[in-house]
């Protein structure tokens, strides 16, 4: 008979209060693993997503942050020319965002879409899915989202109609293009359902302006080797002053600036969670140690030493807090997914962004918080039980 | 230091009072007696006499408020908790009216558990568990639980757990109290048996038919031995 044995069948005694305990763990265990992934997992997710093109700097308008505003950078194609031509730099392209519309058949209505003035050669914000990429200088290709080619009705090689310019007062399209699908692209930034479209950077400067007018809303820079970025952003801001020059780890420092309520919330409900699991083990230890005193005074009087009886509380405390764990784990990885789905189903928000991020140091955060907690919870039953006064509690059993 | 020749158990001029409602209630107004080893004696007398008080005593499980408890010539103020629990761990065995056996154990893993605290090996301490359930004649019984045997299996069991450190002294409170007369018949049958094996014992007991068996038998009244 180890101890661990011993332990589970003492708490197996009471098997309704030991699953009811379990059960209460396991929802407070599932909640602060969410709560460690979900303050950790959103700047992990967001700083995932804005490297996941391998591009570490971005170039925005002065004041800006990138897509924050309309405003945009003028004489790109000097300031990429600049970029690339440095040894540091792997990449530059710029990019220009803008909102346009368009139609299939003459006979359809115009649907509105997200358009992407892009440079294939140092495309930092899409992948191909299905059929080609751009080239250079492909004026009449277009790269579509799948929901754009749904809203469009379009498939590789079918023409769209693409209006841009279009002046509410007038309902006359200043600007009207028929552009041939070339490929379907995953859009890195677009949200759930965004129908986004790509063309190269001048067939889109002229749908958003009329006229290719050398313009972008950001220029995204791909450094050779990683531990240079810091130096190279360093740079980048002496060459353009009249430019703000991010690195991922900047984006990430707003980022989490603007996060900093969501995150003190998430560290509150995480914390609350293991009150409520030390409430839970504590209380329940505490009755099984009174209803055992009896049989605590027995094993004193017998030379069971007063450490073996504090074990033995510790060892039944750490047995629930392990398989409350393990259950709260699963529970809270399941939940985690589904509040994930919801959550990034909010619009504006990009779907390849999560909230809730798995990860081996999550788990083991949030394990050995427990186990602590577990061991914590045990002090109060395990003092109880260590000072039961011996003979009182035999004459107490004998009456 | 223990001697020899010296008695297993000495105590000399033992009170205890308890209070109750801010007063002194004596449960034990000095009582002094020694037990040899070998010996088998009865402590008699009516409830609230102070027998079960002054089993606590000899047994190092209550302190007196006066007076000083030897075992094996050791006295039991000098020692620290540490060493008066490992003192009730190997020198004494103790059965308790209630039996108060582990019921999440089974009978043998309830006597093997003593042993187990003093570090005896696994394959020792089975085998001993073993033979001594056999020896209280209930090796058939050995893997069940606490919760299935009868009132007097579980006596039995006690005894052997009591047994399982080889105590110079087994102390037992009320052992038949708890048992009809056929069962406590067979408990008093095993304890002559234990005491014709070596073990010297001291017994609480108000049972006549127990404390007629005992070798001798120390009277108490109103916390006095009164023979």
């Amino acid at each position: 008979m180890t101890e661990l044995g011993w332990s589970v069948r003492s708490l197996i005694r009471q098997r309704l209060r030991a699953v009811l305990a379990v059960t209460g763990i396991a929802v407070s265990a599932a909640m602060l693993l969410d709560m460690v992934m979900l303050s950790g997992g959103i700047e992990k997710s967001f700083a995932e997503m804005l490297l996941s093109r391998g591009y570490q700097i971005r170039l925005t308008p002065k004041g800006t942050l990138p897509f924050d505003t309309e405003a945009t950078l003028d004489r790109v194609n000097d300031i990429v020319a600049q970029l690339r031509r440095d040894p540091a730099i792997a990449a530059a392209g710029a990019v220009l965002g803008t909102s346009l519309y368009g139609r299939r058949g003459r006979g359809d209505s115009l649907v509105t879409l997200v358009g992407y003035g892009i440079q294939p050669e140092a495309q930092g914000i899409y992948q191909v899915q299905r059929g080609s990429d751009l080239t250079p200088q492909d004026t009449v290709g277009v790269l579509l989202s799948l929901p754009a080619a749904s809203l469009l009705n379009a498939r590789l090689g079918d023409t769209v109609r693409l209006v841009g310019r279009l002046d509410p007062q007038v309902a006359a399209a200043a600007v009207s293009r028929q552009l041939v699908v070339r490929g379907m692209v995953r859009w890195v930034y677009d949200y759930r359902g965004q129908p986004s479209i790509g063309t190269i950077l001048p067939v889109m400067q002229g749908m958003a302006t009329g006229s290719p007018d050398d313009r972008a809303s950001l220029l995204l820079v791909k450094v050779q080797d990683d531990a240079a970025v810091p130096a190279v952003v360093a740079r980048l801001r002496q060459e353009f002053p009249r430019l703000e020059v991010y690195s991922v780890a900047d984006l990430v420092k707003f980022f989490k600036q603007r996060l900093v309520y969501f995150r003190q919330l998430s560290h509150i409900l995480a914390t609350m969670s293991l009150i409520v699991t030390v409430l839970l083990i504590t209380t329940l230890l505490t009755i099984t140690v009174n209803e055992r005193l009896g049989e605590i005074a027995t094993l004193r009087a017998i030379g069971i030493a007063r450490s073996t009886v504090v074990r033995q509380v510790f060892i039944e405390g750490m047995v629930l807090t392990v398989v409350g764990a393990a259950l709260g784990i699963v529970l809270g990885l399941g939940t985690a997914r589904y509040l994930d789905s919801i959550l990034t189903s909010f619009p504006g928000l990009p779907a390849a962004f999560s909230f809730f991020v798995p990860r081996r140091e999550n788990l083991a955060t949030a394990a050995v918080v427990l186990l602590v907690t577990g061991s914590l919870s045990g002090l109060y039953p395990a003092w109880l039980a260590a000072r039961a006064p011996i003979a009182a509690t035999l004459r107490s059993e004998a009456t | 230091m223990s001697r020899p020749d010296g008695p297993v158990l000495a105590g000399r001029d033992l009170r205890k009072d308890y209070p109750m409602q801010g007063e002194a209630v004596h449960a034990l107004r000095g009582v002094s007696l020694e037990v040899r080893s070998g010996e088998y004696v009865a402590i008699a007398g009516p409830s609230g006499s102070g027998k079960s008080t002054l089993l606590q005593l000899i047994g190092g499980i209550d302190v007196p408020t006066a007076g000083v408890v030897e075992i094996l010539g050791t006295r039991l103020d000098t020692l620290s908790d540490r060493e008066l629990t490992r003192l009730r761990l190997t020198r004494l065995g103790f059965v308790f009216q209630r039996f108060h056996l582990l019921s999440v154990l089974t009978a043998r893993e309830n006597v093997e558990l003593p042993m187990a605290e003093a570090g005896m090996a696994v394959r020792e301490r089975r085998a001993r568990a073993l033979e001594l359930l056999a020896y209280v004649g209930l090796e058939h019984r050995a893997v069940h639980r606490a919760t299935q045997l009868s009132g007097g299996e579980m006596q039995r069991v006690a005894i052997a757990r009591a047994l399982a450190n080889h105590p110079a002294l087994l102390l037992a409170d009320e052992p038949t109290g708890e048992l009809d007369a056929a069962t406590g018949d067979g408990i008093l049958a095993l304890f002559r048996r234990v005491n014709a094996d070596g073990t010297t014992l001291v017994v609480v007991t108000h049972d006549e038919r127990l404390a007629g068996q005992a070798g001798r038998v120390i009277h108490m009244l109103d916390g006095r031995i009164c023979d």
